[in-house]
């Protein structure tokens, strides 16, 4: 379990990495926290000819809001999202989200952009930035594009991003603070390990208790984490009663491929995204109906 | 060895069974605690490894030019080369043709098994040259179902051996069949321990170094092994006394696996071809698949015969324990529950059948127990059927069952004989101390609330002070009939204190115990004495700290030492003051006249007439103040009658565990929301060493039960192996556990003490069972196959909830 050998640089700009992973393409690997990257390579399933570290960069690790927005830098570290008070009201599935990422040790390295660009089906942050429909931008020589959180994971592991394209903030929609419930829930072997499944839900009522927005998402499930925005689309206007959530539940589980492995069957899988989306889509609803629920 | 009558009463102890922070814990939590990987010695070669990736292969050709062209890498050893130099090593049961060496011999019997070692510079060169060794493989066919293998209906794992089964009999003590004829009620039921492990955090490390011009080799490792000198001599063709194993290494964890011959002897091999130090530290890659670290895999057949009045008469257990590829001692690890065979029940007679096959998996090696948690989960589950079948709460099932306290020492049908316990209080105190009430509300609340919940109850024994009883039993050409330990005490000049041990230890504490056990005979300060480990070529013997033997075998050899301390003491005070020894009193170092407090020789005087003044030393005396006590095991020295009766260990330890278990019904987690150990070990030496091994214990129990598995394909190929798909259970996972303790003193050991090193995890599987299956009893569903993970849980909800469907639409 050592690394082959690799090449090191330190970027200290986004141009600097753009310019070498532009000049190494394939065989450069961005390194930001390394909590996946590292393991991959100490047992060489991955290994980079060169290492680009962007940890140094300040850019990546600002933070700021724009109009319906949040923008959060890659290298933004997941433990300090997770204890930002202020994103906690203003984008409440991060923290719930995070509170599922491993560890607090491999999330005080691990960053929200790495774990993204990881594309790991059954990690956290990617369901919650499908959830959201957050937008990620990919920055390289020359240009920058934005991709929706949907269109971002292509396959396991592997994304829409381009060899020579460096994730450099994620942008995480809006709903306001008033009437907004969101919860994440999972179940994994042991705490903080990878999810078997792991569902989010986020809902906005209205004064009535009926839906006025909402979306749900389902992990570990597919080789992308899947959400469902038409049936989402047709919780709106309801209730939210127990018959509305468990429909949508029950027609999201029949929708999904579901793998198996050690822990999990399909149909356990199956299962339990039906538990869970039901489970998440409630505590969402109630949350939404009590002011400041969300703060965990 | 006599006891002394004073010794026996706790009370009067002047430092055991005190709260006292244990010597070893400094230097572990400071971080100066120094392992085999630490050892550094200038110029040492790292050694990498190549696995095979077949489940059985011959290996036909290795190729190793490009692996010799990376820069820094200086050797390649294949199997061919290893197997011609060195000998096959001993194995446990009376198999020749089951050879094992460091490295595949020509042929590969397991995925992961080494089939050639690589050295370099670095481990990083030595891994990159062993991704360039080419290995021309023909696979064969293979077996990973152990039924199969003892049906004789796969292919041989050796076929120098001629058939998969490595051991197998069937022992009837007592009238079986009587007893099951005459009995009101049968049952039977299938219990499966799952592939486990106690997977330490340090794997296995080892240092070796050769020096030709003395001869001599010196090894570093990270070792829990009887006879591990001895062995890897044996291998290595060398004299017993060419070999110098340093016990001064720690050992980070091992709980019975850190048994290393094949490292050794592949490492020291390199050692002596290449002239060189050579350091083979395993990866945890390495470790899980390559180690040879597995634990039983075993599934029981249980029948149980009893009466309407819930007295158990008869016990039949067959036991099929798969070893995996090679013997090496594991087939013992069905032998080790012989002396425990019926648990703590005054049940007349018993039939085992213990089968130990191979197959192409990695081979198993000892684990915690030595094969008696499994063997307890059986019984105990045979227990709760019991219960089950006759309506009767389990813990009232147990107490009519148990042997009382005062048939002790109490015989059981296969030929132990128990020292002593009070089996009654022990799980009255447990349940008293969790509120059994109290928990029976709380159970049937969540269950009227819809959901699952369940108490475990689990009444187990671990038999301490280790002997080898079980290798004639297992192996007729075996005559091992001792397995000693012993100790050396020397008091130097200063009159400071040293005790010699004679092993390594890894993590148990062993110089807390020696010290205080010293210091409460010679009646010094147990943190002024140092204990020092002798390497192996000065060593007395010992046979290391397996089968919870330490407390008493470590424990009564330093106390012997110690004594005789004492008594030159007086003797050379009775010499100097012209009285006889029986008018003097010792008196923490002093000798005083007993009726004269005037006339007293003190410590530091005392001590330099042994060392200084031989003209004062009495007649016959040697100089110097040292004494050195080699003890044989308690009630050992006999071997196996015809019939596999035989004395195993001679003392008992008793736990109680009581848990509840809250499981999801939708989701299938279970969540322990009470646990409580009641535990007996006789006199504890130190209290926060009993209680951290129990606590860990029964942590570890917890991952065989729920969690752990070293799960295997069809194709044999190992599926757990990082700690991705290894799960081992961690703080989260742990419920807060409360011990309750108790103490029914052993009269066999010199101040009561019995063994704990195996304590929560020889019950805590078993109590686990008893929960979940409590648990789901209400639905009718049932699960007995270890690890109990969510997936199986939930599978047999809703297998059960299915058919409940299937049967109300029939109906």
């Amino acid at each position: 379990m050592k690394a082959a050998a690799f090449e090191y640089q330190r970027a200290e700009s986004v141009e600097q990495a753009c310019a070498a992973l532009a000049e190494h393409g394939f065989d450069a690997k961005l390194i930001a926290g390394g909590q996946s990257l590292v393991p991959m390579m100490a047992m060489r399933l991955a290994r980079p000819a060169l290492l680009i570290d962007i940890n140094r960069i300040a850019e990546l690790t600002t933070s700021s809001e724009h109009g319906d927005h949040a923008v959060l830098g890659a290298c933004a570290r997941q433990q300090s999202v997770k204890q930002d008070q202020r994103l906690a009201a203003r984008v409440p599935m991060l923290r719930a989200a995070l509170a599922w990422v491993g560890h607090i040790q491999t999330r005080n390295r691990g960053t929200i952009g790495g774990s993204l660009a990881h594309a790991d089906p059954s990690a956290e942050l990617p369901l919650a930035a499908c959830v959201l429909d957050a937008r990620i931008v990919l920055r390289k020589k020359g240009s920058t594009r934005t991709v929706a959180g949907a269109d971002f994971f292509v396959a396991p592991m592997q994304t829409a991003a381009e060899t020579d394209e460096c994730l450099t903030e994620v942008h995480w929609p809006l709903w306001g603070e008033q009437r907004v419930g969101c919860a994440f829930d999972e179940v994994s072997a042991r705490h903080g390990d990878f999810a078997m499944v792991a569902a989010a839900a986020q809902v906005q009522t209205g004064e009535d208790g009926r839906c006025t927005r909402a979306a749900f998402g389902l992990g570990g499930v597919d080789a992308v984490p899947r959400a469902f925005p038409d049936l989402a689309a047709r919780l709106v206007g309801s209730a939210l009663a127990a018959q509305d959530i468990e429909a949508a539940a029950n027609t999201a589980a029949g929708e999904i491929e579901p793998g198996e492995d050690l822990h999990a069957s399909a149909a356990y899988r199956r299962h339990l995204a039906r538990v869970l989306v039901t489970r998440v889509l409630s505590v969402a609803r109630d949350r939404s109906r009590v002011s400041g629920a969300n703060a965990q | 060895m006599d006891a002394n009558p004073s010794e026996r009463d706790a009370r009067l102890f002047r430092y055991i069974g005190r709260q006292r922070a244990p010597k070893e814990n400094p230097r572990f939590v400071t971080g100066r605690a120094r392992f085999a990987a630490d050892v550094s010695i200038p110029g040492t070669k790292h050694v990498a490894l190549v696995a095979s990736p077949y489940a059985h292969a011959r290996v036909k050709s290795i190729r190793t030019g490009a692996a010799l062209a990376v820069p820094g890498c200086r050797y390649v050893l294949t199997g061919e080369e290893l197997c011609a130099g060195t000998n096959a090593f001993l194995i446990g049961v009376d198999a020749p043709n089951v050879k094992r060496y460091a490295l595949a011999n020509g042929v590969a019997r397991y995925a992961g098994e080494w089939v050639a070692a690589v050295v370099a510079d670095s481990r990083h060169l030595a891994e990159d040259a062993a991704e360039l060794v080419e290995v021309e493989y023909e696979p064969l066919p293979f077996v990973v179902d152990p039924e199969l293998s003892a049906r004789g209906a796969a292919p041989l794992v050796h076929p120098e051996h001629g058939s998969n089964v490595l051991y197998r009999r069937k022992f009837v003590w007592g009238e079986v069949e009587r007893d099951f004829a005459a009995a009101d009620h049968r049952a039977e039921l299938r219990v499966d321990w799952g592939r486990s492990a106690t997977v330490p955090i340090e794997t296995f490390a080892v240092v070796a170094q050769w020096n030709a011009a003395t001869r001599l080799l010196d090894i570093w490792a990270s070792i829990q092994m009887p006879k591990f000198p001895d062995q890897v001599a044996q291998a290595l063709r060398l004299p017993g006394n060419a070999v110098r194993v340093h016990y001064d290494v720690d050992v980070g964890g091992s709980f019975g696996v850190k048994r290393g011959i094949k490292h050794t002897v592949l490492a020291a091999y390199l050692a002596r071809k290449l002239d060189c130090p050579v350091r083979l530290v395993e990866d945890r890659l390495e470790n899980m698949r390559g180690g040879d670290m597995h634990g039983p895999d075993r599934s029981f057949d249980v029948a149980v015969a009893f009466n309407a009045d819930g007295v158990v008469k008869s016990l039949r257990i067959r036991a099929l324990d798969d070893v995996g590829a090679y013997a090496g001692r594991s087939p013992l690890q069905l032998g080790k529950p012989v002396g425990a065979i019926v648990g703590p029940y005054r049940i007349g007679s018993v039939e085992y059948e213990p089968i130990s096959v191979m197959t192409n998996k990695t081979p198993q090696e000892a684990v915690r127990g030595f094969g008696q948690a499994p063997t307890n989960v059986a019984i105990e589950a045979a227990m709760d059927r019991v219960a089950a079948v006759l309506k009767m709460d389990r813990a009232q099932l147990r107490r009519i069952n148990f042997i009382r306290k005062d048939e002790f020492p109490y015989r059981i049908p296969s030929g132990s004989s128990y020292d002593s316990g009070d089996y009654h209080a022990v799980l009255d105190k447990a349940l008293a101390a969790a509120d059994i009430g109290e928990l029976l509300v709380k159970r049937d609340l969540i269950r009227r609330r819809g959901g699952l919940a369940g108490i475990g109850i689990a009444t187990c024994l671990e038999p301490s002070g280790g002997n080898s009883a079980f290798e004639p039993l297992f192996n007729p050409k075996n005559e091992t009939t001792t397995w000693m330990d012993s100790c050396l005490v020397r008091v130097d000049l200063s009159g400071s204190i040293t005790g010699v041990m004679n092993t390594s230890s890894s993590g148990q504490a062993h110089e807390t115990l020696v010290a205080t056990v010293i210091g409460e005979v010679l009646e010094r300060d147990p943190d002024s004495i140092r204990v020092a480990r002798a390497d192996s070529l000065c060593a007395l013997p010992s046979n290391s700290p397996v089968g919870s033997r330490m407390a008493i075998m470590l424990g009564g050899a330093a106390a012997g030492a110690a004594r005789k301390i004492r008594q030159t003491l007086i003797e050379i005070a009775a010499h100097n003051l012209g009285l006889p020894a029986q008018a003097l009193r010792y008196e923490q170092g002093d000798v005083i006249a007993a009726g004269d407090p005037g006339k007293r020789l003190a410590w530091a005087e005392l001590v330099e007439i042994a060392h200084r003044k031989f003209h004062r030393m009495p007649p016959g005396r040697e100089p110097g103040l040292q004494a050195q006590f080699v003890w044989e095991v308690p009630t050992g020295g006999t071997l196996p009658g015809a019939d596999g009766r035989v004395q195993m260990y001679p003392c008992y330890s008793f736990e109680a565990h009581v848990v509840l278990v809250e499981i999801d019904p939708l989701v299938g987690r279970p969540t322990i929301r009470r646990y409580v150990c009641g535990h007996d070990c006789g006199v504890k030496i130190n209290p926060q060493v009993v209680h951290g091994m129990t606590y860990g214990g029964i942590a570890h129990g917890i991952g065989a039960a729920l969690f752990e598995k070293f799960a295997y394909s069809d194709e044999g190929q190992l599926l757990a192996g990082t700690f991705m798909d290894y799960l081992i259970p961690s703080a989260q996972e742990i419920p807060q556990v409360e011990i309750v303790d108790h103490c029914t003193p052993s009269p066999l050991t010199t101040f009561g003490q019995k063994g704990s090193g195996e304590s929560g995890y020889l019950g805590s599987p078993a109590a686990l069972v008893s929960a979940v299956n409590d648990a789901l009893a209400p639905i009718g569903a049932s699960l007995r196959a270890l690890p109990m993970t969510q997936k199986a849980i939930w599978e047999a909800i809703a297998t059960r909830t299915s058919r409940h469907r299937r049967e109300s639409a029939a109906a």
